[in-house]
């Protein structure tokens, strides 16, 4: 997992660093750097294919190399907090080349097997509601158009787990009574749920946005080999704000499995919202809530948790209703009157 | 008890949580006894102080718009000062105890409203865990989680427990699902709901409640002339 990021003249992140806890929900206006940050964690990851990167120190020149003007250095959590990596370029679009110190042989291969295994979502219900190709299954697509596929693997490779993922999805949508998926050859694999009232099921293309975002949570949170790091944007996307406590809930099944009774290693998570009454639901653990910040061309990360007044702010109000009012930052400029 | 008396109740309950409402269901259902039934879908605030914001709203939407007898409102006391027999003196009003304040805010909505649905007025239900309705899950289980062993906290500056902590003793996590969490809630409730009495001995947060409910038979025999 990263602990950090320290950015320089990358898109608007000019000069920002970033620590990062196993789950951190970003909030701020839109160009304040949110989507930036997902971007450089997508660029370690393709430089992280290299199998030699360099190894010099980090912050000496690369032999060779034009004079970098942007830069992204990471480190990483235990137990592999003695690499740092560093990810430069001669602008923000054009990051191509990777350091690594710190390694002593064995960390960076596995931090790079860790890269190798971080996604990035941006659901399309359009997408999901179209039948998807059978053998696409492996695993949920960046914009969740194979849920279908992915689906139907778990259900016959994981049946337990398939049951307990159509359990909860029944939960969460009382108006279904199960998930139906079906094959039609020279067509592909389509989804649909069986409505509780009448014999009836609402193929994919009548299930509504909302619908589909929470099955495809549900396909991520249930992965049975689940990614490395998750990076999701507009989380809360089409869903209703009473159904955002179970969002969250699916979050950090992935963040703290152990929390889920769950053994298996914790997943880092990267959310990004505009929605306050998501915010709200993160009122007991402040520490998760990082604020992107917009003055000028320039973007900013602070986290709440180090605001001096937080105990007195959490005492006055909602986190949502701060947040609109302006007390935490993370608001659109706006021109003066 | 007279046969008007054990007519069916309704009750409308605001609360924070599906976790909460399903609690306060079984809660204000063993306390009432009889017939109970709820307005659906419940009533939700999104945590102090949206709740007096939303509530005489609420008080009106249930009084014009429904078939409800009483409202039912319970919220986390959190770090505000504790409800105590004094507030209850004629006049009193505590600006930072949020018993005090739910109640004044409840009073003075309802007395504007004229009869409607069939019934002169809204019956009130209001109570506060102190500091959170965990600890209620936790009486008669942890000897140390009391409201009086919270009010002594305060007042040596020294609080015996916290809020995250009385979430990890009730669900071993501080982040348990929702689901997780209503399991727990309805598990520990039903054990009160056998016999309220220690819960009131112990949160009078909550006896204020007990209180309050048990006089709606009566008022409610009256009050709607059944």
């Amino acid at each position: 997992m990263i602990a950090s990021i320290q950015f320089r003249s990358f898109k608007a992140l000019r000069a920002a660093g970033l620590r990062l806890e196993p789950f951190n929900l970003i909030i701020g206006p839109n160009g304040s750097g949110k989507t930036s940050l997902i971007q450089a964690i997508l660029r370690l990851r393709a430089l992280s294919q290299q199998s030699c990167p360099a190894t010099e120190a980090v912050g000496a020149p690369l032999a060779g190399a034009k004079k970098a003007t942007a830069e992204l250095l990471f480190t990483f959590m235990p137990p592999h907090a003695r690499v740092s990596a560093r990810v430069s370029g001669v602008s923000g679009l054009v990051c191509d080349q990777l350091q690594v110190s710190g390694d002593d042989g064995t960390d960076w291969a596995e931090v790079q097997a860790q890269l190798q295994r971080v996604r990035v979502f941006l659901f399309d219900h359009y997408a999901m509601a179209a039948p998807a190709a059978p053998e696409s299954g492996r695993e949920l697509a960046a914009n969740g158009g194979n849920l279908a596929s992915v689906l139907y693997a778990y259900r016959t490779q994981h049946p337990s787990l398939y049951a307990a993922l159509e359990t909860e999805a029944v939960r969460l949508m009382p108006e279904f009574t199960g998930i139906e998926l079906r094959h039609d050859l020279g067509v592909g694999m389509s989804l649909g749920m069986r409505l509780c009232d009448e014999d009836e099921i609402l193929p994919a293309e009548a299930l509504s946005q909302g619908n589909l975002y929470t099955l495809a949570l549900l396909a991520l949170t249930y992965d049975p080999n689940p990614p490395s790091i998750v990076c999701i944007e507009e989380v809360d996307r089409g869903i209703h704000p009473r159904r955002l406590r179970d969002v969250r809930d699916l979050l950090y099944r992935l963040s703290y499995p152990a929390a889920c009774g769950l053994s298996r290693q914790p997943v880092q998570v990267i959310a990004t919202t505009h929605s306050p009454y998501l915010l709200d639901q993160f009122r007991d653990h402040p520490e998760e809530i990082v604020i992107a910040e917009k003055n000028g061309r320039s973007a900013t990360f602070a986290r709440l948790i180090d605001r001096p007044d937080l105990e007195e702010l959490l005492r006055e109000g909602s986190l949502g209703d701060m947040w609109f009012a302006g007390v935490l930052g993370g608001v659109p400029e706006e021109r003066e009157l | 008890m007279s046969e008007a008396s054990c007519a069916p109740l309704k009750l409308a309950i605001l609360s924070e949580s599906p976790a909460d409402e399903a609690a306060l269901r079984t809660l204000a259902a063993a306390v009432l006894g009889g017939e109970v039934s709820f307005l659906h879908p419940g009533l939700r605030a999104r945590g102090w102080p949206s709740v007096l914001q939303v509530l005489p709203a609420v008080i009106r939407h249930l009084h014009f718009n429904t078939d409800a007898d009483g409202l039912v409102v319970v919220v986390d006391a959190d770090d505000s000062v504790v409800h105590t027999l004094a507030h209850d003196g004629p006049e009193h009003f505590h600006p930072q105890c949020r018993l005090c304040r739910l109640r004044a805010t409840f009073r003075q909505t309802a007395k504007k409203l004229p009869p409607a649905a069939g019934r002169g007025r809204l019956l009130r239900g209001v109570g506060v865990a102190v500091p959170a309705v965990e600890a209620w899950y936790l009486c008669g289980r942890d000897e140390t989680v009391t409201e009086a062993a919270w009010v002594a906290g305060q007042a040596e500056g020294r609080l015996p427990y916290t809020r995250a902590e009385l979430k990890q003793r009730v669900y071993g996590t501080d982040r348990p699902s929702l689901a997780f969490e209503t399991e727990c809630a309805l598990r520990e409730v039903a054990r009160h709901a056998r016999d309220t009495r220690r819960l009131e001995f112990d949160f009078p947060g909550f006896a204020a409640l007990a209180g309050e409910l048990r006089g709606w038979r009566a008022e409610f025999a009256t009050i709607a002339g059944r």
